[in-house]
Parts: structure tokens; C-alpha cells; sequence
């Protein structure tokens, strides 16, 4: 009797454990089974993952413009030499924009230095946005007339060149569990986790060219990386936003990773859409 | 093990599981990014600037009496906090805690702290109602929240009048504040979407954003009322229509056209841009005046800090 109820408190216990998630929640993150691969904890497989097109859970494709309500000094007009205002620089960042000669780089060919990816969604404009092929997301801008590409399916090649929109990886936000896992919609025994249904894209961005961070020659180096998150909502008038929040690292100009986020309202079509070269003043 | 005995472990166990409505958990000490605005958000705006914000006439027209020696003069404003949604663009250390209802775990609010005059807000995620029509108004308002998805929405109305920049451009207390809050690893971004129809032609939509700083220790808020000037009791400092000798020095500072410096709703767009007129004067060679400001300690007037790491301004 005494055996049969420890025994019966025990498989309690492990109810408990289980139900409330203890068990399978702790495990950190690197001890996870990859994409794909079902938990030994869980039976069968998961489901193959979605070319980026099929799985989107937001439409970003369309025309989008960005009304400019933040940063206006330093977006709508070129900032004055040396205004390096809210971009936390580095001593060294301070000397190299002192030096910004806007004629240089036009003499160099050099005009869209301040249109690279660090820069470019806090450039005044429109964007289009469709979808190449079933897991390339293309964004082109009038500003400028650059043209970035979010690869669903890989890694830069080895020998990808550094360019002013470098290499973008993409993937939607995937819930802590993985999309597919079972307990996202097992309620109540299993925890519920409807709230990390991911919508939100997420891009990161290498093999980027020295450029600008703004017009007025506030650098970012070779070394930059980016990392994006986009995020979609709608208006209580209906209007369709879309949030990118920017972090730029470069351990060489920065002095902590520079935040920005940009928001952008949909178009029902190409008004004002007006493709522009780069300028450098 | 009988049914009946299968049945009551079934339903222990249930009731042990934790429905986790709380879907993000936003709670923690957050540190503001002021990489966006840092001379308006840190030191303060200029006097005149009401650049990117989409007033209208009367919203100018009041902003252009402004005289900052109100909030010096006139007690009543000396402690006047921000409101929530001024607050969440201005100055902002954020904590965020969650209270969760003990019996069912279901989330019953986030409530948000910041030290700037100790502002506290609650975000209401049990279906409250907002309250009637006539309820009191308050600097924090009446906020609720639903999900969307990894995203939370929180509306917030029953506002007092307050101010969309601190340079004179007034909100109303008409005002509906929409926010759409996301986290992403450790960064928090904040849109607020600010629908007033007193002040505004369509509405005002910044984002802001924190990193997620433990270690953050926020501090209580003290304010004490002093009178800072001498003046006449009862006196209100301002500027008559026409006559506030100010308003063209953002422009020339900056060198900026002093239309563009006036706002509303035609200058944010893209296509202002190349219908800007020249500017008044000719610009300054070099920046002058909080060139480098991310932080309120290198937000020096004239040249920047970084902490002694840079060189003086050349011009200077």
C-alpha cells in the first residue's frame, strides 16, 4: 500500500512536471533538436519547413511610404558637417565625419554612401516590396534606386562581395517550440503559447560596404552587421504600418549597437513612387 | 489506477498547468535608446521647432505663444509630469512588471514605472471597460491591452491635455493612444500612435526603443516647487500672436528653411523634399549646437563630450 502510493504520488509528480512545462521547458535552447527534428520527448517528425513565401504570416508585398515624423533635422534635409547628434560614435567615428568632403565622393563615384542597408529604411521615401521567387523578398527603394534582396533559404556564398545592401538572411520569427509543435495548441494540459506565434520578420545583414549612417558622412565601417525585425500592424482607421527596428554593430565607429525603428504605411498603389539617383549633399 | 482516480489526476493536473496568457513577457528593467532625437529627448527641444509632427493651425498658433518661462514661473507646471505617451518618447527608464491573478494565472496587467516624476502606469489585460465619457483625466490615462499575435496593443485614452513636444506643441485631452509594443531578443520598440483631433491633421506615429538592462536601479522621483524668477503673482508668461522673437532660430541654427520648421502634415511626406525652399540665411559652415548627443551627459550645447574622448569643435 505504502509502495503504491509513493509510486501513484511520484507519476503525480511527473504529471505535474510535465503539464506545467518544468520538464520541458528548461532545457536551454542549444540542447533543442534542430528544425525538423521531433523532440525524443514527442513522437514523429516536424514538418518540413515552408519556402518563405508560402510560410509568411504577413503580407509586407506593396507600396510603402515612409512618413517622416522622427528625426526630421537629420532625414528630410542634410545635416550640417559634424552633427552627429543621437548616433553613438566613437572618438574615431568623430575624427572620420570631421573629414566628410561631400565633392570627394562624388568625384569618386561615391554618392550612395549614405543609401547602404545601415542606412537606407531612414532615407525619405517609398519602398515596393513583391517577391522575387518563393523564398527571395525584394525591396526597392525610389531614394536612391537600391534594391535589397531577403533570402529565405541559406547563407552568404563565401565569396559574395561586400555592397552597399550586403547580404541579407531572413526568416519569420518561429515560436520558442517550433512551428508545428503540437503543445503550441494543447491546451490546457500543456502550457499555452499563442502569444509567440511568430509574425515577425527578422533579417541579418553581412558583407556590407563602408558607407554612411547619415548624408552628412557619420560612418559605419566594412565590419558592420545588421540585425532587423519588421513588424506589421494595422491602424484603429485601418491603415496598414510596418515597424523595422534597426540595430547596426560596428565595434569600430559605435560605441553600443545604434537602434532606430522606422515606420512605413501602406499605399493602395504607386502614388508618389519616384525613383531618384543617389546624391551625396 | 480506477477512472475515478484517473479523472482526479487529469484534473490536478490541469489545474496545475499554467495557461500562460501572459504571451510576451515584456517585464524587466529597460534602458532607453535615444539614438532618434537625442537633442529634443535629452537637453530639450528648440524653441520653434515643431518639425515632423503634423499640427494644425491652432496647434501652431498655441505652440508660438509658448514662452519657456512658464514652467519656471507658474508653480502649478514646475512638477507637472509627462503623460504616458510624452513620457514614453521622452525621458524613459522603464521597468515593467506583470501582476498575475494568484488562483486562475491568467495576467491581470503589466504596469509600467518610470522615475521621470515617478510615473506609474497600469495596462489593463483582463477586459477591463475603458471608464464613461466623464470619468476623470489623468497624465497616465486609462490603458488596456490586447495581443495580436507576438505583439501587444494597448490603448489608452481619459489623457489630460499635455504636450506632444515639450517646446509648447500641445496634445489635447481629446487624444486616443494606440501602442503597439514588440520584443525582439532584448530589444523593446514601442510604436505610439497618438489620434488627437483638437491638435493634429492625421495622426502622429513615432517608435522608441529600450534594451533590457538588469541591472538598471531606478530612482524615486523628487521635484520640489521653488520659485526660480521673480514675478508678478498669478502671471503666465507667453508670447502675443506675432510678436515671439524665437521662432526663426531653429532655422538659422540649423539651416533649415523656416516654413519647414512650422510642421503639419505636408512637410513629413517624402515629396516635400524637393520643394523645400532655400534657407532664410545662409547655414552655419558647421554644427554648432549639440553635435553630439546620445546621452545626456555628452549633450553639451557647444561641441560634443563622449565622455572627454573627443576633441573640441573645430569651429569653436
Amino acid at each position: 500500500m505504502k509502495r503504491s502510493s509513493a509510486k501513484r504520488q511520484m507519476g503525480l509528480c511527473m504529471l505535474w512536471l510535465c503539464s506545467s512545462g518544468l520538464l520541458l521547458e528548461q532545457a536551454p535552447l542549444a540542447a533543442q533538436p534542430p528544425a525538423g527534428v521531433r523532440s525524443p520527448l514527442l513522437p514523429g517528425p516536424l514538418p518540413t519547413p515552408r519556402p518563405g513565401k508560402a510560410a509568411a504570416p504577413v503580407d509586407f508585398t506593396g507600396y510603402w511610404v515612409s512618413p517622416v515624423m522622427e528625426d526630421w533635422r537629420w532625414r528630410m534635409v542634410t545635416p550640417l558637417k559634424g552633427d552627429f547628434a543621437s548616433v553613438p560614435i566613437t572618438a574615431e567615428a568623430y575624427r572620420v565625419g570631421q573629414a566628410w568632403d561631400p565633392a570627394k565622393d562624388e568625384a569618386s563615384g561615391l554618392q550612395c554612401k549614405s543609401y547602404g542597408a545601415p542606412a537606407i529604411m531612414r532615407v525619405p521615401g517609398r519602398l515596393h516590396i513583391t517577391w522575387l521567387d518563393d523564398n527571395t523578398l525584394k525591396i526597392e527603394t525610389d531614394a536612391g534606386k537600391q534594391t535589397r534582396f531577403f533570402h529565405f533559404d541559406g547563407q552568404a556564398p563565401a565569396d559574395e562581395p561586400p555592397t552597399w545592401q550586403g547580404y541579407s538572411a531572413a526568416n519569420w520569427e518561429r515560436p520558442v517550440r517550433g512551428e508545428g509543435d503540437p503543445r503550441n495548441d494543447f491546451p490546457p494540459i500543456f502550457s499555452n503559447r499563442t502569444g509567440t506565434r511568430g509574425k515577425s520578420l527578422e533579417v541579418a545583414t553581412t558583407h556590407l560596404r563602408a558607407g554612411y549612417l547619415r548624408k552628412n558622412g557619420v560612418p559605419y565601417s566594412e565590419n558592420t552587421t545588421l540585425e532587423e525585425f519588421y513588424d506589421y500592424h494595422k491602424a484603429p482607421n485601418n491603415d496598414e504600418w510596418f515597424t523595422v527596428t534597426t540595430v547596426v554593430h560596428d565595434p569600430k565607429y559605435l560605441n553600443v549597437p545604434f537602434i532606430t525603428s522606422t515606420d512605413f504605411k501602406k499605399q493602395t498603389g504607386a502614388t508618389g513612387w519616384n525613383p531618384t539617383p543617389c546624391t551625396a549633399r | 489506477m480506477n477512472a475515478k482516480t484517473t479523472i482526479s489526476v487529469l484534473t490536478l493536473a490541469a489545474s496545475l498547468s499554467v495557461p500562460l496568457l501572459a504571451q510576451i513577457d515584456f517585464t524587466g528593467e529597460w534602458a532607453p535608446a535615444y539614438h532618434e532625437d537625442g537633442p529634443e529627448r535629452l537637453p530639450g527641444p528648440e524653441l520653434g521647432d515643431y518639425m515632423g509632427i503634423p499640427i494644425n493651425d491652432n496647434a501652431r498658433q498655441q505652440a508660438d505663444s509658448y514662452d519657456a518661462d512658464r514652467i519656471s514661473v507658474v508653480t502649478e507646471y514646475q512638477c507637472r509630469p509627462h503623460s504616458s505617451d510624452y513620457g514614453m518618447r521622452g525621458l524613459g527608464d522603464l521597468r515593467v512588471t506583470r501582476e498575475m491573478n494568484p488562483a486562475t494565472q491568467e495576467l491581470v496587467a503589466f504596469h509600467t514605472y518610470m522615475p521621470a516624476w515617478g510615473s506609474e502606469r497600469t495596462i489593463w489585460m483582463d477586459g477591463h471597460p475603458h471608464p464613461g465619457l466623464y470619468a476623470p483625466h489623468t497624465w497616465q490615462g486609462f490603458s488596456t491591452g490586447v495581443w495580436d499575435g507576438n505583439m501587444l496593443v494597448v490603448t489608452t485614452t481619459h489623457l489630460k491635455a499635455n504636450y506632444l513636444r515639450r517646446n509648447g506643441v500641445a496634445s489635447s485631452d481629446k487624444r486616443t493612444v494606440t501602442e503597439y509594443w514588440t520584443r525582439h531578443r532584448n530589444y523593446l520598440t514601442v510604436v505610439e500612435y497618438v489620434d488627437d483631433p483638437v491638435m493634429l491633421t492625421e495622426p502622429l506615429v513615432r517608435s522608441q526603443n529600450w534594451t533590457l538592462d538588469p541591472g538598471q536601479e531606478t530612482h524615486p522621483a523628487l521635484c520640489e516647487y521653488v520659485p526660480e524668477v521673480p514675478h508678478e503673482s498669478g502671471a503666465v508668461p507667453n508670447h502675443l500672436p506675432g510678436t515671439n522673437p524665437f521662432l526663426h532660430e531653429v532655422a538659422n541654427w540649423y539651416g533649415i528653411p523656416y516654413e519647414a520648421t512650422r510642421g503639419g502634415a505636408k512637410t513629413i511626406y517624402p515629396e516635400y523634399k524637393p520643394t523645400m525652399s532655400k534657407p532664410d540665411n545662409p547655414p552655419p559652415a558647421h554644427c554648432e549646437r549639440f553635435c553630439v548627443c546620445s546621452v545626456l551627459l555628452d549633450c553639451n550645447l557647444h561641441g560634443g563630450a563622449l565622455g572627454g574622448a573627443l576633441p573640441p569643435n573645430p569651429q569653436k
